[in-house]
């Protein structure tokens, strides 16, 4: 499917149509940040063109993609120190608010947002796996190849980072 | 009997239905008999539901914009450079490392520059020596007209219409082309977008009109021409190459009702000067 590969550029634009808005998010929820956010995803699509000869066609492009996504963002948070995801929770509770249906109500909002808050609070490797399983929509066989891990590690993994999540979740909400 | 730890690994699972019907009666009845880890599990399928209500994050509609720029500086920068600089034939030749003859080429370069180097610093070369690099350099010439043809294949591709014209160019240079060249070309000549990409290709076609996969693509790009100066342009060919398979492809043409008054008149003048 890699037809980047010989050079074409025009593939390019079909390839940012399809996974640009998974990666924004991905990256999102890895950094907090709307405008870095959106710099990564410059940054792994000019990898993508940069190094696409690279991409031997072995192994899914999804996996190469991502692979590039988690090298951005560990030269981003190299430079910016530890991701703090919870100092955006203002901006993102305004999302929640504006996104919000009509019979929403004002506790399931909050409800929302505390578990948003919890998101941020979570180990960068917990939130990692929870973001590629629930947000990503990956199967755990694709997180694996992403990890370089196997299936039943990233089970396990989901499994600790839910019960961290849920824990942290049940102290915010007291 | 299972223990807590035996299922840790089928939460994962289990949030997203995906066990068999024996792990989830296995899953169940732990944790009928187990109120801690029915507990636990219950309030993490909870926020695993509630996680599916978060809004997605959404990126602004300028980073399309963006993207496109970067694409644009890209192809118009970066590849243009690369064409140009030692870097880009380091990376050609990385690109072509796995073509099968791509090693051999390397070597070709290797022992004619150790034997250029040894031959005329040491002691003036003799006749038959200089002989052999000839040849060397030949069978070299013959490698690089290959890379060229690669070249010109993966130039064919690009965005920019200027940099398929100049591709289109390369063929000039060459002294015999690959079948995957000609079709490359046929390709282009009846598919981009651009005008004068087909003109241009058009005329390097024509020059190649010795070889009758040539001559055959030119007739029939007959029915896939919708531009009147590729149309006109390509009747002119026919004549030149006194193309009689042409006549019938021209004759549909004719019938066509959004072919132009002056290309039709044209047409008529080439299918008699053809029969
Ligand atoms: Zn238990």
């Amino acid at each position: 499917m890699f037809q980047v590969k010989a050079g074409d550029l025009n593939k390019m634009g079909l390839l940012f149509e399809r996974y640009h808005r998974k990666l924004f998010s991905f990256l999102y929820y890895m950094t907090g940040k709307d405008d870095a956010s959106e710099d990564l995803v410059q940054n792994v699509f000019f990898r993508m063109l940069k190094y696409r000869h690279t991409f031997t066609g072995e192994g899914e492009f999804k996996t190469w993609m991502y692979h590039l996504a988690r090298n951005v963002l560990a030269d981003h948070s190299q430079k910016n120190k530890r991701s703090v995801l919870h100092e955006d929770v203002q901006n993102y509770s305004d999302r929640i608010s504006s996104g919000a249906g009509a019979d929403d109500s004002i506790y399931k909002e909050q409800e929302l947002i505390t578990l948003y808050d919890s998101l941020g609070k979570l180990s960068e490797e917990y939130r990692e796996i929870l973001v590629l399983s629930r947000f990503q929509e990956l199967k755990y066989e694709e997180i694996a190849r992403i990890l370089n891990t196997t299936e039943g590690a990233v089970k396990v993994k989901v499994h600790r980072a839910m019960n961290q999540l849920k824990n942290i979740y049940l102290k915010l909400e007291q | 009997m299972t223990n807590c730890k035996d299922i840790e690994e089928k939460l994962a699972d289990w949030l997203e239905n995906q066990l068999s019907p024996q792990e989830q009666a296995q899953v169940e009845s732990h944790l009928k008999q187990c109120p801690a880890c029915q507990q636990e599990w219950q309030a993490m399928q909870q926020v695993w539901m509630q996680m599916g209500q978060l809004p997605v994050p959404k990126p602004s509609p300028a980073m399309k914009i963006r993207f496109e720029a970067m694409l644009e500086t890209y192809a118009t920068t970066v590849e243009e450079q690369q064409t140009y600089s030692p870097r880009h034939l380091l990376q050609l030749v990385k690109q072509l490392w796995q073509s099968v003859w791509m090693p051999r080429l390397v070597y070709s370069l290797l022992l004619i520059s150790i034997g250029l180097g040894a031959g005329y610093w040491l002691h003036k070369p003799s006749d038959s020596q200089i002989s052999q690099y000839q040849h060397q350099i030949d069978t070299l010439s013959i490698q690089m007209q290959e890379m060229r043809q690669m070249m010109l294949l993966s130039l064919l591709e690009n965005p920019s219409a200027s940099e398929r014209l100049r591709a289109v160019s390369l063929t000039q240079e060459f002294k015999r082309v690959d079948p995957k060249v000609i079709k490359a070309l046929l390709t282009t000549l009846n598919n981009d977008p651009n005008v004068n990409v087909r003109l241009v290709t058009l005329e390097a076609l024509a020059e190649l009109a010795d070889d009758p996969s040539v001559r055959e693509g030119l007739v029939q790009s007959l029915a896939h021409q919708d531009s009147p100066l590729v149309q006109v342009a390509l009747a002119d060919i026919m004549v030149k190459l006194q193309e009689k398979r042409s006549i019938e492809l021209l004759r549909e043409l004719l019938k066509q009702k959004h072919v132009d008054g002056t290309v039709k008149s044209k047409i008529q003048q080439t299918i008699k000067e053809l029969s």
